[in-house]
């Protein structure tokens, strides 16, 4: 079959791909995006008015399967993953657990489908600080760093080559484009411009969260979702008359049958698609990409027949998600020793992969509420995110904190995520808790449902080289090629930034008034699996080509027309959820290659 | 019934087979024990989705679109280069046939051939495909039937169907013991409240939505919704409930001589469930089956999810589950605090913005 010729081609259509094919199309020039998934359209979109989402809870976590990949410690169990996350039998991710064996997982996948993890996220859209983006700067010096005996924090730390004073014009332009409700004020994290819609009315459940916030003396805000509550004219989206039927805890890990939740797709991509510059090709995963000495000249890819099929491209743009991006990346050297020399010239490609320390409280309410209308969060706080109370601390950064109100709204969620952390054990809980029957059952439902409130805090974790994504020695996907390794470990100063953190949310719940019953507290210290599908780092850019994967531009160092738009090119995770800054830096970097087309 | 046709285009159909059929490779990767050896349905990523059941529009009334499903069926082409598709069954007049069409890619056969059409809910269906002349079973759909001719012929249902499919009358029965003694509905003011629900609605409604009544009062279309799964999405774990509910009964007949498992106290399901609970069951052959505890984790799970499930998956019948948490939880001036309705669509709730 004969090359087909794409002026720029962009590989993924979630918060990397998205927001740099939105520029660059409305800039006049030709953009072929390929993505993996699937195109589920709105009832808007869809030529029968029906969407492909749906508000049914076994969308979310559908039937079980069996893991059957050779090898894994986990062989034999089940999974339950949602209609448009990845067949773990077909697509593993595998990790190193520390007893040495490995284990496939659910957790550090996004999702796939056109608009990526945007389309499963609960929507939570905050920027980072400026001090995140110059932790270098911010630790430099310092001796009073808690549980780092052999000094790594300080040395690990990086400014990100880029300041929030240049990222800020682009975090104003995501906001606007994307379509996101919220209050500003109390924030830590100046703007230029406001571009938020207003809030709906928070869910009666957050109240505690509210007086808990404001009994430690936290300046609180409404958190920032990607949800819009307002027409919203960049994208065209017009919401019901009834706003208050826009609130429906069927946001988070669903799709949006709606588009009210602002995916890549509905905001970015569905506003450029009748542009005869951009075309969209759906169920379509590349394998690998071919160069000619610098330059990137073919990207080989499979039709949604499994046919092999390549286009020719004169810009390549990686945002698969950073496992993902990293991977196909270590796929490309292996089919091409000279394109591996020089995407691993600096030895650090996969490194410093990273997520984020999180975890936090939760509490149960002597008054119930009805859960089910709500979005993914009402109230949040930057008190932990400020430089003096970092400092005071003795921790490197610091991080949000904000209440879920969308977990365990629904019944089977409740179930099903009981005493469940993650993607890999969902299920379990509820199910071993055998006393959970007959009245007992009754008695569960009166205590839980309606009246769980958490609180959660999402901050940096300390980057380390040995921190790593692997092509697998052994385990393939359905096409044959290496599956992703995920290596991987906490710093003893992750666990003691975990433990304060944590300590904080569950003082909020103290302090959330009377009756109100603490249920618990914790990070995410004691798993080397949890990621919270926040993937980051692994092609780090920077200013130093011996320290980084990709320049300041997001260009690979030794290519000239390869450049990487996901979370894997963060030094640093950042103290808040990594959406929009995914996407403010997407933009970014689209505005830098305006200049070079 | 004439083949009504379902608007449903290409881009949806190749968004329904890419990550289920397209893979290079002969690995069983998907065979968790459903399958035989030789089935190559165990290379392909959940086979049971297939033909695909959806929501139905007539792109004029969502009330009168509610009562069907489109029914997508698909036969994929590539391997034997197919030049001429057609479907018919039980679902069409008379065994009329209709031609799936190729289904393009960028303007070119993908080698994968489909047809959507328009069925009503809650009905089971046996259909054959015709590839090249040649009349076969869908190498895909792992639902088949043996008619009473003989014949093998794939089969397929819809959403809410009621049709018992994998367990016998008794073997329903005996689970839904085991179901009522897991869930709160089977307390009285539970039951009496889910009698109310029943006897609120008209007499067609009645019939369509709780043909099997005499057990609604205890478990809320759980059993149904078990039937349905092992039939379709788990199929894997049939062997698991058929031994299971075998040895269970067999073990009552032991405990309790002479008297009808079915007939007997509450009491006998508790004490049962206490001892599977910690997986030491007096009189359970564990050569056949051997984690008693097992089974009760997997229908606890089931249990569950058939209560409050979407009741298009068969449980929750009537949205009894849902009825039940609106009307038990609510606040001080008596608003609900569990309000369904106004989330889910309508006709089965109130929202009209969102079509299901």
């Amino acid at each position: 079959m004969a090359d087909e010729f794409a002026e720029i081609l962009i590989i993924g259509s979630g918060a990397g791909g998205s927001p740099i094919a939105h520029t660059l199309v409305r800039a006049g020039h030709q953009v072929l995006m390929l993505e993996k998934g699937p195109l589920l359209r709105t009832q808007e979109q869809s030529p029968d008015g029906l969407s492909d989402f749906k508000r049914d809870e076994l969308f979310a976590t559908g039937a079980e399967k069996r893991l059957t990949v050779p090898g894994m410690a986990n062989i034999g169990e089940p999974f339950f993953s949602s209609h448009v996350e990845p067949d773990l039998n077909d697509e593993p991710h595998v990790y190193r657990e520390v007893d040495g064996t490995d284990r496939a997982t659910i957790e550090g996948y996004t999702a796939q489908v056109v608009g990526g993890g945007t389309q499963l996220y609960g929507g939570v859209s905050l920027r980072f600080t400026p001090d995140d983006l110059r932790l270098a700067t911010f630790n430099a010096g310092r001796t009073d760093l808690l549980a780092d005996p052999n000094g790594e924090v300080e040395r690990e730390a990086r400014d990100w080559p880029v300041s929030y004073e240049e990222l800020e014009p682009f975090y104003a332009e995501a906001e606007r484009l994307v379509g996101i409700s919220g209050t500003r004020d109390g924030q830590e994290k100046p703007t230029s411009a406001e571009h938020y819609q207003l809030p709906l009315d928070p869910n009666p459940i957050s109240a505690s969260v509210a007086a808990g916030m404001d009994a430690l003396g936290m300046r609180r805000y409404r958190t920032p979702l990607a949800v819009i509550t307002e027409d919203h004219a960049p994208s065209g989206r017009v919401v019901p008359t009834d706003r208050e039927s826009i609130k429906t805890a069927f946001v988070n890990r669903y799709g949006d049958p709606l588009g009210l939740k602002s995916n890549t797709w509905i905001s970015l991509l569905a506003p450029i698609a009748g542009d005869p510059n951009f075309e969209l090709r759906a169920n379509c995963v590349v394998t690998h990409l071919e160069a000619d000495g610098s330059r990137v000249t073919r990207v080989h890819y499979r039709d949604p027949a499994g046919g092999r099929r390549t286009v020719q491209a004169n810009v390549v743009i990686v945002a698969c998600s950073a496992i993902e991006s990293v991977r196909l990346l270590a796929l490309s050297g292996r089919h091409d020793p000279a394109f591996g020399t020089r995407i691993h010239s600096s030895g650090l490609l996969g490194r410093y992969f990273l997520t984020h320390c999180f975890g936090g409280a939760s509490a149960i309410l002597p008054t119930r509420a009805d859960k089910s209308k709500t979005l993914d969060s009402d109230w949040a706080t930057d008190h932990c995110a400020r430089a003096g109370w970092i400092r005071e601390q003795g921790l490197w950064a610091g991080g949000v904190i904000y209440n879920n109100t969308s977990d365990a709204a629904l019944p089977i969620s409740l179930a099903r995520t009981w005493q469940a952390m993650d993607m890999d054990n969902i299920w379990k809980g509820y199910l071993s808790e055998t006393g959970i029957v007959g009245g007992g059952f009754e008695d569960y439902l009166d205590k839980n449902f309606g009246r769980r409130v958490s609180v959660s805090f999402m901050a940096n974790q300390v980057a380390q080289p040995d921190n790593r994504i692997e092509l697998h020695p052994t385990v393939r996907d359905k096409w044959g090629r290496a599956v992703a390794y995920v290596i991987k470990d906490w710093h003893s100063h992750d666990q003691e930034l975990m433990r304060i953190l944590a300590d904080r949310c569950g003082e909020i719940l103290r302090q959330a008034g009377p009756g109100v019953e603490f249920a618990g507290q914790g990070g995410v210290g004691g798993s080397v699996s949890r990621i919270a599908n926040h993937v980051l780092g692994g092609a780090r850019f920077g200013t130093d080509s011996r320290d980084s994967v990709l320049d300041r531009d997001c260009r690979a160092w030794e290519f000239e027309n390869l450049y990487v738009t996901d979370g894997a090119v963060m030094p640093t995770s950042g103290g808040a959820n990594p959406t929009l800054t995914i996407q403010a830096n997407s933009l970014r970097v689209g505005q830098v290659l305006l200049g070079r087309l | 019934m004439p083949v009504v046709v379902a608007d449903k285009d290409d881009q949806y159909v190749l968004n329904h087979c890419t990550r289920f059929l397209a893979r290079d490779g002969d690995e069983r990767r998907h065979d968790f024990g459903q399958y035989t050896a030789d089935d190559p349905r165990g290379k392909l990523c959940e086979a049971w989705r297939y033909p695909i059941i959806d929501s139905y529009s007539d792109g004029a009334s969502v009330e009168a679109s509610y009562a069907y499903n489109a029914v997508t069926f698909v036969y994929d082409g590539r391997a034997d280069a197919a030049t001429d598709v057609a479907v018919t069954g039980t679902f069409t007049e008379l065994h009329a046939q209709a031609d799936l069409r190729p289904v393009a890619f960028l303007g070119e056969p993908s080698g994968i051939w489909a047809l959507s059409v328009r069925v009503p809910k809650g009905q089971v269906h046996s259909y054959k495909l015709r590839v090249d002349g040649a009349w076969r079973t869908d190498p895909i759909n792992p639902q088949s039937v043996v008619l009473d001719n003989g014949r093998t012929w794939s089969r397929f249902f819809t959403e809410g169907c009621q049709i018992p499919l994998s367990f016998s009358r008794h073997d329903r029965e005996l689970l839904g013991r085991l179901v009522s003694h897991l869930l709160p509905f089977r307390l009285k003011e539970n039951s009496r409240f889910i009698r109310e629900v029943y006897e609120g609605l008209d007499r067609r409604s009645r019939e369509q939505q709780f043909p099997l009544a005499y057990r609604l009062d205890e478990e809320v279309g759980v059993v149904n919704y078990i039937d349905k799964l092992i039939a379709r999405a788990e199929n894997h774990h049939a062997d698991d409930y058929h031994s299971c509910l075998d040895i269970i009964d067999g073990l009552l007949r032991t405990r309790y001589p002479g008297r009808d498992p079915l007939m007997l106290p509450r009491d006998a399901f508790a004490d049962l469930y206490a001892e599977m609970a910690t997986d030491q069951v007096t009189g359970w052959d564990t050569d056949r089956y051997g984690s008693p505890r097992h089974f009760l984790l997997l229908l606890r799970r089931h249990a569950m999810t058939g209560a409050f499930v979407h009741p298009r998956h068969g449980g929750n019948s009537g949205t009894a589950g849902w009825v039940y948490l609106e009307s038990r939880f609510r606040d001080q001036q008596d608003r609900t605090l569990f309000d369904w309705r106004a989330t889910i669509e309508a006709p089965l709730g109130h929202n009209t913005d969102y079509r299901g």
